[in-house]
């Protein structure tokens, strides 16, 4: 330990080594397939250390303490096995002055939440532990390797960044398509990973280092840090029963030379190599320069699959996820009805906008946590990078503890109190931030004024470390129709910002406040911010003017190869204003048929004559029935009878629109999937049944607690719960849920259903009544509301 | 992380070919039934697709009900029946991956009757994935229907033991979750018995 220089610094002075393989090797030595090598730290400590210094007399600089899988999510108590693989190392490492000790991270063998079950907490606090135990230990580092998942990655990056000082390297799993297997590539992962403070990332396992090679290329052309690349000797194939790497050490060493020389900084050996390997490796790759590792200074945010770059071409961040003048959505998030959210932020990610942001602050909420529940839901079903709106700075730590990717923060400004409470977050989960140009003094009426705003918020984010490149300033569109000039300071200060390399952003419908038709004025300006060089945008997506202007200016200003973007804007555009193929088919023909789109037109249709009433009755009930009939009788299959219920929920949703709010009709049913399943197919088919014939459903989504459950029983009122299992092993869960809520209300009426389910089993777990399927529930819960 | 004995392989999503009956069975229709929106879910789930396998062939025990593998040791009289008079067998796991079933997700958050068929051709999908690869892996041999833990008497719980001794955590992804439940969720793993 004691003189030699940091890791850190070693990097910077020269090529440093990673051991090989541990698994491989213990193998060897008996190692049965399948078992924890961990476990070799207890029961074969001489042998692990022995292995430690077949590497260290080969050459490497870094020896991988054998503690893969010991963390706090596989073990109830790692803590030995991390100790006893600590012990190794070091022993080992103590007879090469010089040499280094890594603490080793490995995957959980979990997926998080939402794709598997293990919440982004506990995976943090299972690998918190290693963190912990490293420092204690004296490691000389940690390395978080094999990750191929970019969330779980995150997880383990924050507990080690939460519980030690240590220098962390970080390593993925990439395919041959450059992605880790949730889907993640190179630039998304060095965008967060760069955020959150790794200080070496980089690739291991799975591939050879010559299919290494494409990866490790993207990641140098956009890592400000160093990167390592700890390949796989070629690729496993099983001969006599054994599997065997198709690279020998030359050919490894053969295309690792084509690593070091592409500019990676720390090399290894992950499955398959041995100390041969490494020992060659060595030898080939030492002579090589090191590259200078330069700041890429790119702004950039990111989601779980991809970078967004800002500052090429304009960037568009759709607006709609924001309560203000909208009743329906205040009225969604009083209701913690998330679908709303949902659909708005998939019909935008449709609409083509890259960035997402997302507001929802309302005052009688609990803004931190419904803005959390927010992100979650929807990185779920969007890939896009989101924008984390709020000014509350408990909210924006929270939310932007959990997003998955680099977010875009909204907003920091010049005023001390604002900087002193973003800053901090910025610098420990990483983000670019938006910068408002006003502080205590309010706005200034100078584009020069605002200039030296931004200036200033960019000094005061060097501070905390965080880079120029990451702040993107918004020089603040004010109402033109209270301020005559307020559009051309604005407009100004954007060129004068941009004529000195700083990004910025405008919320541009500001600019028309109080004026008619809106969107004349703001695409206008939004045309001429674009020319005076803005790099995003928050938009309204929907409106056409806007999307226009985007497309004709990306086209006009060679932003848009061969025009490819504006033609297939401009198709799109022409087919929607082209009248409808259904003709002159009628509502009903538009239901039974699964037209949603349709259906949805001729409802907007029909209301200008027919009342909403005489819609549900004659039309929408009358398709349901028939297909339903249909269905029953087996002249349907089930794909159709959910098309149908799709169309008729558009059909619905028309409908609504057009009804007062209060003749909502107040039949309701809470649904959940049971805990600790995740199987929600058939109780979505259950929501869009009932929603079809006009119930309003309360839907909890799938892996419901129990306690969940009751909560919102008692926050709605609803009396009427359905819950649905697939497998055998959650019914207990069931089961806990239907007593937990007879316990509160006798009276409460629990159907249930699923594929393990039946009548004799449902009455076992003392279930009002069992619902075959999505009819039988809808038959239910009319008999229900018919009775009280 | 290495394991002595395993491959690994791909398959091309384009390549796979569903077998008719087992999506019809799966969508809940007649083997005839042909619509538009089918073939269009399908298209997009190809697009999602990234169908991986994992394998390892290794001895195995079998004495009446009790079915040795060396890493588990298996209880099951539908197990013992199946593997009877076998001295090796194949273990493998597949999956689609974790793409797919995101797709599910943003389709849940939409149209119902998209996910719902979505869904039903991912199942089908994994199948002929599974026939797929056990196809090539018995070419030359006589291997029994293949078998998997959860059918009959072989115990769901033997899913983690399997999974860990084909690494298919890292090399396929493949995670469980508390209920035992494979994530990605279009996943199968099962034993096929090699006859002497």
């Amino acid at each position: 330990m004691n003189d030699k220089p940091l890791i850190t610094d070693l990097i910077r002075t020269r090529r440093v080594y990673i051991d090989g393989a541990m698994g491989t090797m213990l193998h060897r030595r008996g190692l049965e397939p399948g078992q924890p090598s961990e476990m070799w730290n207890i029961s074969h400590p001489d042998a692990v250390t022995d292995i430690h210094l077949q590497y260290l007399a080969a050459g490497c600089d870094i020896i991988t303490a054998n503690t893969f899988g010991a963390n706090g999510i596989r073990y109830d108590d790692p803590e030995p096995l991390l100790r006893a693989g600590m012990a190794c190392a070091r022993k080992a490492a103590d007879k090469y002055p010089g040499s280094y000790v890594a603490l080793d991270i490995g995957p959980s063998g979990r997926l998080l939440e939402p794709l598997g079950d293990l919440a982004f907490e506990d995976a943090v606090r299972g690998f918190g532990v290693c963190a912990r135990t490293a420092q204690e230990c004296g490691a000389d580092l940690i390395i978080i390797e094999t990750m191929n998942d970019c969330y779980e990655t995150k997880a383990a990056l924050l507990a080690v960044k939460e519980n030690c000082s240590l220098p962390v390297f970080v390593m993925n799993v990439y395919d041959e398509s450059g992605k880790l297997m949730t889907g993640a590539d190179a630039w998304a992962m060095v965008c967060m990973l760069e955020g959150m403070g790794a200080d070496v990332i980089g690739m291991n396992c799975s591939l050879g280092p010559d299919k290494m090679l494409p990866v490790a290329r993207q990641m140098l052309s956009h890592a400000s840090v160093p990167v390592v690349a700890v390949p796989n000797a070629g690729l496993p194939h099983v001969r006599d029963g054994q599997t065997v790497y198709d690279m020998d050490e030359q050919s490894f060493c053969l295309y690792a030379e084509q690593l070091a020389r592409a500019g990676v900084s720390v090399l290894g050996g992950c499955c398959g190599t041995d100390p041969n390997y490494i020992k060659l490796l060595v030898e080939k790759t030492r002579d090589i320069p090191l590259p200078d590792i330069l700041p890429k200074n790119e702004t950039v945010v990111s989601s779980y699959t991809h970078a967004c770059l800002i500052g090429a071409s304009p960037v568009l961040i759709g607006e709609r996820i924001n309560p203000t003048g909208k009743p329906a959505f205040k009225k969604a998030l009083r209701d913690s009805d998330m679908d709303y959210v949902l659909a708005e932020g998939i019909r935008q990610a449709d609409a083509g906008v890259q960035v997402l942001d997302v507001n929802v602050g309302l005052p009688e909420i609990d803004e931190r946590a419904v803005l959390c529940e927010c992100i979650g839901r929807l990185q779920a079903v969007t890939d896009l990078p989101l924008q984390i709106d709020t000014s509350s700075s408990e909210a924006l730590g929270a939310a932007m503890r959990i997003y998955n990717g680099k977010p875009l923060v909204n907003s920091v400004n010049g005023k001390e109190e604002v900087m002193s409470a973003v800053f901090p977050l910025v610098r420990k989960y990483g983000g670019a931030v938006i910068a408002l140009t006003l502080d205590e003094s309010g706005i200034p009426s100078s584009a020069e004024q605002r200039v030296a705003i931004a200036e200033k918020i960019i000094d005061r984010a060097a501070e905390y470390g965080i880079r120029p490149c990451d702040i993107i300033v918004d020089p603040l569109a004010m109402a033109v129709s209270s301020d005559p000039n307020g559009a051309l300071v604005t407009l100004r200060t954007v060129q004068l910002l941009h004529e000195r390399g700083i990004r910025t952003s405008l919320g541009v419908s500001n600019i028309s406040f109080g004026l008619p038709c809106r969107d004349k004025i703001n695409s206008t300006f939004f045309a001429e911010a674009l020319a005076g060089g803005l790099d995003c945008a928050i938009i309204n997506p929907f409106s056409s003017p806007m999307m226009d202007t985007y497309y004709a200016f990306r086209a006009l200003h060679a932003l848009d190869t061969a025009c490819a973007g504006y033609i297939a804007y401009a198709s799109d555009a022409a087919c929607d204003s082209a009248p409808s193929s259904v003709g002159d088919m009628t509502l009903r023909d538009c239901i039974e048929k699964g037209l949603s789109a349709d259906a949805a037109a001729k409802t907007a249709e029909l209301l200008k004559s027919v009342s909403p009433e005489d819609i549900i009755n004659l039309h929408i009930s009358a398709a349901l029935n028939k297909v339903g009939d249909d269905f029953e009788h087996k002249r349907a299959y089930l794909p159709q009878l959910l098309m149908s219920a799709d169309a008729a929920t558009a059909s619905f949703a028309e409908v609504k629109k057009a009804l007062p709010p209060s003749e909502d009709t107040g039949r309701r049913m809470i649904l959940a999937t049971v805990h600790g399943d995740i199987h929600d197919i058939g109780k979505n088919i259950v929501r869009v049944m009932l929603e079809s014939y006009g119930f309003g459903v309360i839907d909890l989504g799938r892996d419901v607690p129990p306690e969940k459950v009751l909560q919102a029983v008692q926050r709605s009122g609803c009396r009427l719960v359905g819950l649905s299992a697939l497998m055998t092993t959650t019914v207990p869960a069931m089961e806990r849920t239907i007593k937990l809520l007879h316990e509160f209300d006798p009276d409460i009426k629990v159907a249930v259903g699923g594929a393990v389910l039946n009548r004799e089993y449902a009455d076992m777990i003392h279930a009002d009544v069992y619902c075959a399927d999505a009819m039988d529930t809808v038959r239910y819960a009319e008999a229900y509301y018919a009775g009280i | 992380m290495s394991y002595a004995d395993v491959a690994v392989g791909q398959l091309c999503a384009d390549e796979l070919v569903l077998n008719p009956a087992e999506t019809a069975a799966r969508l809940g229709t007649s083997r005839d039934f042909r619509h538009k929106r089918v073939d269009e879910c399908l298209a997009v789930l190809r697009a999602n697709m990234r169908c991986r396998y994992a394998y390892a062939r290794m001895p195995v025990a079998v004495e009446g009900d009790v079915c040795d593998f060396g890493f588990m040791q298996v209880q099951s009289r539908a197990l013992g029946r199946n593997l009877g008079g076998c001295a090796e067998a194949y273990i493998f796991a597949v999956t689609l991956g974790a793409q797919v079933d995101r797709l599910l997700m943003r389709l849940a958050a939409g149209s119902q009757s998209d996910r719902f068929i979505t869904d039903a051709l991912a199942s089908s999908a994994a199948e002929s994935l599974c026939e797929c690869v056990s196809r090539q892996l018995a070419a030359g041999l006589r291997c029994r229907p293949r078998f998997s833990p959860g059918y009959g008497d072989f115990s769901i719980n033997f899913q983690p033991l399997v999974l860990d001794r084909l690494n298919a955590g890292s090399y396929l992804g493949i995670t469980l979750t508390d209920a035992l439940m494979m994530v990605p969720s279009k996943s199968i793993t099962a034993v096929m018995g090699i006859e002497i």
